[in-house]
């Protein structure tokens, strides 16, 4: 298999998971190679959108609700106006796959140590300055190489690889909703759960439709300041609360990330707001990572999140009331562990993605038999 | 806006009644801010120039823009016979509203005229299929020009210019030594105007990211980009056929024949130029204006604020040969 360099990274973000073996991908999947143009992209009509007048279209699936012109795209890249008819470009075209602990989600409270058969597209709905995974998301589908995975022959290759779950991930999810949708008809089909990790910058509608289908979501709340989300994110705050809070309400399990940028986003005031805030409005049982920031893309003026600053957001949450609070990107970091509220002890021990022990017995603890709230059968 | 003609745009600079300001960074920095040089070239919708009516107008354009005798003599001095020349076309629209092919060869020839190498005039646009599907035919090494998608060969790494963070083509940040915008003059519905300017949207990878807001200072943002900035000698649209209404692509019905070439070392001008041809057809036609459409083309005045050129109606210099 040969590969270019967009999917060279796209692998080596990988870190310690196991891609996808290249001979089950070629035997189930045909690549495609970066193409110049957008004409040979599989378009299929996009499910959120309305028609506007002269042939133009208003997309509702995020809030960026771009109004899009003949033969223009989104903001997001991979949807596009053909003649006044709205289509994605992305539905079951895959740039990364890989076999990943769900660990990496993270999804800390969702069968720990299990494999999570992750996938993404190209493509995403806003453009965050400190994007781990830009050379996927900030991309449009013509530029990086992909394949062809309808639903189907993906859930058949999870199950192939051992993964009891599947994970929309890399890049942003919001952007080829529809694959969403249909990975997860057919994984629940199949006895395997899907999950998500976001953004959260969607609109109601849409993800409404789509969660009930939905084992678990991770969301990435960027900050608690709406001028972070407009000046780093190129989005906004409040319709990722709205989100979180929809998410909440349809009893679908949550985890919250909150990537700690030295000087933009770490400051206590605004952590505790933050923590607050979901204690208040999703309750005390929604799981927040803390995780370190790296200097990338557009962003690399800064240093990596100094431990000091990930500590102190720990502290905060648990004063706060949060229960499980963790830090993430700090591999052996008492931060990965899972502690029982009601004794105090190590449930499940972490390093990095893996699993040291997990002494949880049916969601509980085995000392004082607190319930766990999570995924775990 | 004034106008005059070539013989008097050449006294004017002889007297130095007109500043050349000098472009920093650049090789060949004539530029003659608000100057815009126009020639007469009509065909019908749908139907090709004459290519020796092409050879003409190109040439009385590039003339008229910086008051030389001959369209050769005007190529001379924009560009250095050991230039790169990168002729970027704009064929979103397709065969009927892109740059046409006969002008573009014009152009290559007067500046091949002018002793830059054959194999080193590159025209381009963002893939082969779209200077196929505009009739353009790809040579990847000429003769008697190169024509190339860039086919998705960016720089390894966004670079940042005010608002944008993009990774540009490496034909324009490495190949070319000097650049040329060749754009039509169509509207556009969300900047109001697709001319010279947002013909640079083709060269970054994400120009989808930078839309909104009228496309507002984006526009102005990647222009500014020292890829560009530093590169560009000339602004040529197209104008034989123009839209006033439902761009960015065709739209049947919202096309006219304008019967202009415009030439300009001034990229903002080119534009300001393509901006009223648009609103007095619009006007022609009881349309509302771009502002009352909601769709002013504010990136003319930040693009005139951040030094790129003039967006100041009352400065353009219209000349005619």
């Amino acid at each position: 298999m040969t590969i270019d360099r967009r999917r060279l990274v796209a692998l080596g973000a990988a870190g310690a998971a196991a891609l996808l073996h290249p001979r089950l991908l070629s035997a189930v999947a045909s690549s495609r190679g970066s193409s110049a143009s957008g004409d040979d992209l599989p378009a299929r009509e996009a499910s959120w959108y309305k028609k506007l007048e002269e042939g133009r279209v208003e997309c509702e699936l995020c809030p960026q609700a771009c109004k899009v012109a003949d033969m223009e795209r989104g903001m997001c890249g991979v949807r596009e106006n053909r003649g006044g008819t709205y289509y994605t470009l992305v539905h079951s075209l895959a740039c990364a796959v890989h076999v990943d602990p769900i660990e990496k989600k993270p999804l800390f409270h969702v069968l720990p140590g299990e494999k999570a058969l992750s996938f993404s597209t190209a493509g995403c709905n806003v453009e965050c300055k400190f994007c781990q995974n830009w050379e996927l998301s900030q991309f449009r589908p013509e530029q990086v190489t992909s394949y062809d995975l309808p639903p189907k022959v993906l859930i058949d290759a999870a199950k192939k690889n051992g993964a009891r779950l599947t994970a929309a991930t890399y890049g942003e999810p919001v952007v080829f909703w529809e694959y969403v949708r249909d990975v997860a008809v057919a994984a629940n089909a199949a006895g395997v759960r899907p999950t998500v990790v976001s953004n959260g910058f969607i609109q109601e509608k849409a993800l409404r439709e789509v969660l009930p289908l939905l084992s678990a979501i991770k969301v990435d709340l960027k900050s608690f300041r709406d001028e972070f989300y407009r000046e780093q994110v190129r989005g906004e705050l409040e319709p990722v609360l709205k989100s979180l809070q929809i998410i909440r309400e349809m009893d679908v399990w949550l985890e919250i990330v909150v990537l700690l940028v030295p000087t933009l986003n770490d400051s206590a005031a605004e952590v505790s707001e933050l923590c607050a805030w979901v204690k208040a409005k999703l309750g005390p049982d929604v799981p927040v990572h803390f995780t370190r920031f790296h200097p990338t893309y557009r962003l690399t003026d800064l240093p990596p999140t100094p431990v000091t600053s990930l500590e102190r957001a720990w502290k905060i949450g648990r004063d706060a009331g949060l229960n499980y609070v963790y830090l993430g990107n700090v591999p052996g970091h008492p931060g990965e562990n899972t502690v029982c509220p009601g004794c105090g002890e190590i449930l499940i021990r972490r390093v990095g993605f893996r699993i040291i022990t997990n002494r949880l017995e049916n969601g509980s603890c085995p000392d004082c038999q607190h319930t766990i709230p999570g995924v775990w059968s | 806006m004034r106008t005059m003609t070539r013989r008097e745009l050449a006294l004017m600079v002889g007297a130095g009644a007109l500043a050349r300001t000098v472009r920093s960074g650049t090789r060949k920095p004539v530029v003659y801010p608000g100057v815009v040089g126009l020639a007469e070239a009509k065909a019908a919708l749908g139907t090709p120039l004459d290519r020796e009516k092409a050879g003409r107008a190109m040439a009385e354009a590039l003339a008229a823009s910086v008051g030389a005798p001959t369209g050769v003599e005007a190529a001379a001095a924009l560009f250095a016979a050991d230039d790169t020349v990168g002729i970027k076309v704009n064929c979103l629209a397709g065969r009927i509203l892109s740059p046409r092919v006969e002008l573009v060869e014009a152009l290559v020839d007067l500046v091949a005229g002018a002793g830059v190498d054959r194999r080193r005039i590159i025209v381009f646009e963002r893939s082969n299929r779209e200077l196929q599907r505009a009739g353009f035919t790809i040579r990847n090494q000429g003769p008697p020009y190169r024509c190339i998608g860039t086919n998705n060969d960016y720089e390894r790494q966004p670079s940042t210019s005010g608002a944008i963070g993009s990774c540009f083509a490496r034909l324009v940040s490495t190949t070319c030594t000097a650049l040329v915008s060749f754009g039509v003059v169509k509207d556009h519905d969300l900047s109001g105007v697709s001319a010279g300017m947002k013909n640079w949207y083709g060269v970054i990878h994400n120009p989808n990211k930078y839309h909104d807001n009228g496309c507002d200072p984006y526009i102005a943002d990647v222009a500014r980009h020292p890829f560009i900035r530093d590169k560009l000698r000339l602004t040529v649209l197209d104008g034989v056929i123009a839209q006033c209404h439902g761009g960015p692509a065709y739209r049947p019905g919202a096309t006219f024949e304008l019967g202009q070439v415009a030439a300009s070392t001034d990229p903002v001008a080119a534009d300001l130029w393509a901006s009223q041809a648009i609103e007095m057809e619009r006007d022609k036609r009881g349309l509302p204006t771009l502002e009352e459409a909601g769709r002013p083309a504010r990136y003319l005045t930040t693009a005139a604020a951040v030094g790129l050129g003039v967006a100041d109606p009352a400065k353009l210099l219209l000349v005619r040969s």
